[in-house]
């Protein structure tokens, strides 16, 4: 169910800014599904068995990012784009990429990550010279390398190389992060959950995404507030029934 | 220069400042105001309705931008560049500050609840802090004049934290949203009562303005003016009189005083050239916020006021007092999924959970004195930079778990009253300057167990009713750790207080400085006490008080 974008045959083609291409995508996300992956996901080499590696970790020397930021009084009418220079290369944009729609794959109207530009806003994201930001590139940035590691341990090819059920496979060692995650995918597991957060996020706050979830706000309203629809009223009083509360429900003031 | 001709000068735009302005200019005074930041129009500058995507960074907050980069702010916030201030070993203190025209009136969170009578007179209930040299009803009918003028929606209750407003005052407050509905019913449950938020938000158009139209966060500011920030409604009205000029970029170094200790003007530094600036001035109103207006009187010294202008009390920086906060929140499973609708309303708590405790404090039966409230976060709110949800995996169950958290958090967030300590001041510190070369504000900091036991009384409370809406919030944090910084509720006041003994306070109930005649303080500085309630609207009634009976002075010719 992947979409093109992350196809390894066609590597992710970055935007100048995702907030520049939010538009089209829109226009383009609703024309049609996209071609999933399954076509292309052959030629890769052979993958290992789970476990057979063991915990590594790559310390990368990561310059810290030096660029400005916006500073203190950006136009907010229109945001300003392209601030600082975007910092993943087009290898590591590629397995954002993958990532991406392994996290949010395209589901019936709703497209994937990579079709409303979400590696674009990683990438800003990872290049940002805040302080967040920046613990977030110490993240994420190793999580990249590790996996391209893993990859070649476990298939001798990188990760965007593998298949697509080879690349599942080595996700589905570091996609649960709880108690029983092995030492050995602790680091790379807590580096996708960030990862991981992200990527919803920025599918999340896209057009498609905001629709996804139901955000129905951010729309002028001429007369009072309307206050919550019939369903959502019936809902919460049987919410506050079951819950034994009625007897103190909420009366407006005279 | 062609601005002599005026009779008050008022430094500051933000609450004080331009309350105090434009009552004065109403009244026929002319007044020049001075800024310290940039010229700002809400109109014109205001993202309305821009989405977190167009944003970079989907919109969150950095250290140019601390709450969001859609935030009204600009040029200010948790630091200001080449402005910098310093902190005693060992404490720490947030200070916010705005730098552009109508101050932090352009992003605040526009709760506007009144004082009551037993906040006035804290100390004779309970033997800490400081009086008030005024009682509620020496302002009641002030707080009804504000509110007209500002627009407050709300409603009223006859809780007995909340004095009602007169009638016919107070805009219709919102109705309520489901997550508000939910909190009142579990809290109700503990006794405890929730009540309409009364919030500087117009729900009906007046003057100027126009009425919420209930999309696109207040913090942004208000290009309708709906949202009250005095760049819409104040300073454009006290413009509109032809009394009052505006001098923006000009930061004020210090007040002026002959050999006798009298105020005669100002020096400021005009920020675009870097030049200083001496104006003449009949009388001045420092507006500047309560450290900033003190932080000029400490550095405004002469052989008259040889420990900073109007300090021979010693009391200028003492007594600084933030609002207490602490957040405690959690997933309640039975909003899993809830039924959509917009939930947007006015952005901000249509209910709210008022301070309780006056019965169980009269009984004795609260290990802290004074009171708190807590304000609810909760919503279907537009996607950002976060999205709720307990992760695991990826794919579509992914996506089905953030669908079903969505809005299916409630936080609530406690804000309540410190007591003054001498623990808590600013002075000035001498080793260093600011770029304009004036000697920036020192801050001490340390809560006292009055503000812990507090936090700790939250923090079960929150519990409670949390837990009556079936959470599992599981162990509590200590209150030494959820405490928020001192400052980091931008409530700072006291720093000057008003009071009725010249030995203890630094000025007179009209905010008028016992040591001289012609200066007065309008901001937070003036406050003797630092109720739970939230400090603009309190500063935009004395002001708008005080600012008449200085108007009532000026013409009997007694300035």
């Amino acid at each position: 169910m992947m979409g093109d974008n992350a196809n390894k045959n066609r590597p992710y083609a970055p935007s100048m800014t995702r907030r520049d291409t939010l538009k089209w995508v829109g226009i383009m996300a609703a024309s049609a599904a996209l071609p999933g992956l399954n076509a292309c996901s052959s030629g890769a080499g052979q993958v290992k068995q789970v476990g057979a590696t063991a915990g590594h970790w790559p310390e990368l020397a990561l310059k810290p990012v030096t660029a400005p930021g916006y500073g203190k009084d950006p136009d907010l009418i229109s945001p300003p784009s392209q601030i600082w220079p975007r910092t993943l290369s087009a290898d590591q944009l590629n397995v954002v990429a993958i990532l991406s729609d392994l996290i949010v794959p395209a589901e019936g109207e709703y497209p994937s990550a990579t079709q409303v530009k979400v590696p674009d806003v990683i990438d800003e994201w990872v290049s940002a010279p805040y302080a967040s930001q920046q613990r977030d590139r110490e993240m994420i940035l190793p999580l990249l390398t590790w996996l391209n590691d893993e990859a070649v341990i476990r298939g001798g090819v990188s990760y965007s190389a593998l298949a697509l059920e080879q690349q599942r496979l080595i996700l589905d060692d570091i996609a649960t992060l709880n108690a029983q995650t092995p030492a050995a995918f602790e680091r790379p597991a807590r580096s996708f959950a960030r990862l991981r957060a992200l990527v919803l996020a920025g599918y999340f706050s896209s057009p498609q995404g905001t629709k996804d979830i139901g955000y129905q706000g951010n729309v002028a309203i001429a007369g009072d507030y309307p206050g919550p629809s019939d369903e959502a009223l019936a809902h919460i009083n049987q919410v506050i029934d079951e819950l034994g509360l009625s007897a103190y429900s909420w009366t407006d003031p005279a | 220069m062609a601005n002599t001709d005026f009779q008050v000068l008022v430094v500051g735009s933000g609450a004080g400042g331009a309350m105090a302005a434009y009552e004065l200019t109403r009244q026929g005074i002319k007044v020049l105001m001075l800024e310290a930041g940039r010229d700002y129009n809400p109109r014109a500058e205001t993202p309305m309705f821009n989405r977190n995507a167009d944003a970079p960074l989907l919109g969150s907050g950095n250290k140019d931008k601390d709450f969001g980069f859609y935030d009204a702010t600009v040029d200010g916030g948790w630091s200001v560049p080449d402005e910098p201030y310093t902190m005693d070993e060992d404490t720490e203190f947030m200070w916010w500050r705005a730098r552009m025209l109508g101050g932090r009136t352009n992003h605040w969170g526009r709760f506007s609840l009144r004082f009551s009578e037993h906040d006035f007179k804290g100390k004779t209930r309970d033997g800490h802090g400081a009086d008030w040299p005024i009682e509620y009803q020496d302002i009641a009918s002030w707080y009804d004049k504000t509110e007209t003028l500002v627009g407050v929606c709300g409603a009223n209750t006859g809780h007995e934290d909340m004095p009602d407003s007169a009638p016919g005052v107070l805009q219709p407050p919102p109705k309520a949203r489901v997550t508000e509905l939910l909190v009142a019913a579990a809290a109700g449950k503990e006794g405890i009562r929730m009540a309409p938020m009364h919030r500087a938000v117009l729900t009906r158009s007046q003057d100027i303005r126009q009425k919420c139209l209930y999309a696109t966060s207040c913090g942004r500011g208000c290009s309708i003016g709906a949202a009250f920030q005095t760049t819409t409604s104040l300073i454009p009205l006290a413009k509109a009189t032809g009394n009052l000029t505006v001098i923006t970029d000009a930061m004020v170094r210090e007040v002026r005083t002959d050999d006798t200790g009298k105020v005669i003007g100002v020096t400021y530094v005009n920020k675009s050239s870097g030049e200083n600036v001496e104006l003449d001035a009949p009388v001045v109103i420092l507006a500047a916020s309560a450290c900033e207006s003190a932080r000029i009187m400490l550095n405004s010294r002469s052989d008259k006021h040889p420990a900073g202008l109007a300090n021979s009390s010693g009391q200028i920086g003492r007594n600084l007092m933030d609002s207490t906060g602490a957040n405690l929140g959690a997933y309640i499973p039975a909003l899993r999924n809830r039924p959509r609708y917009n939930e947007d309303g006015h952005t901000s708590n249509h209910l709210f959970i008022p301070w309780w405790g006056h019965d169980a404090q009269a009984k004795g039966e609260l290990d802290f004195p004074r009171g708190y409230h807590f304000e609810i976060g909760s919503g279907f709110r537009e996607p950002g930079a976060w999205v709720a949800g307990d992760f695991q995996g990826y794919g579509v169950e992914v996506k089905e778990e953030a669908r079903a958290a969505y809005g299916s958090y409630i936080g609530f967030a406690l804000r309540g009253e410190m007591l003054p300590n001498d623990d808590c001041y600013m002075d000035i510190d001498e080793t260093v300057t600011d770029k304009w070369g004036i000697p920036v504000a020192r801050f001490h900091w340390k809560w006292s167990e009055n503000e812990i036991n507090q936090v700790r009384h939250g923090l079960e409370t929150a519990k409670k009713i949390l837990t009556n809406m079936g959470a599992e919030v599981g162990a509590l944090p200590d209150p030494e750790e959820a405490i928020l910084k001192g400052g980091q509720i931008i409530h700072e006041v006291g720093t000057t207080r008003m009071g009725d003994d010249p030995t203890n306070s630094v000025t007179n109930q009209w905010g008028q400085t016992w040591d001289c005649d012609n200066l007065f303080v309008m901001d937070a500085g003036v406050f003797a006490s630092n109720p739970h309630k939230n400090c603009t609207l309190t500063i935009m009634t004395l002001a708008m008080r005080n600012a008449d009976w200085l108007a009532k002075q000026i013409k009997q010719g007694a300035m």
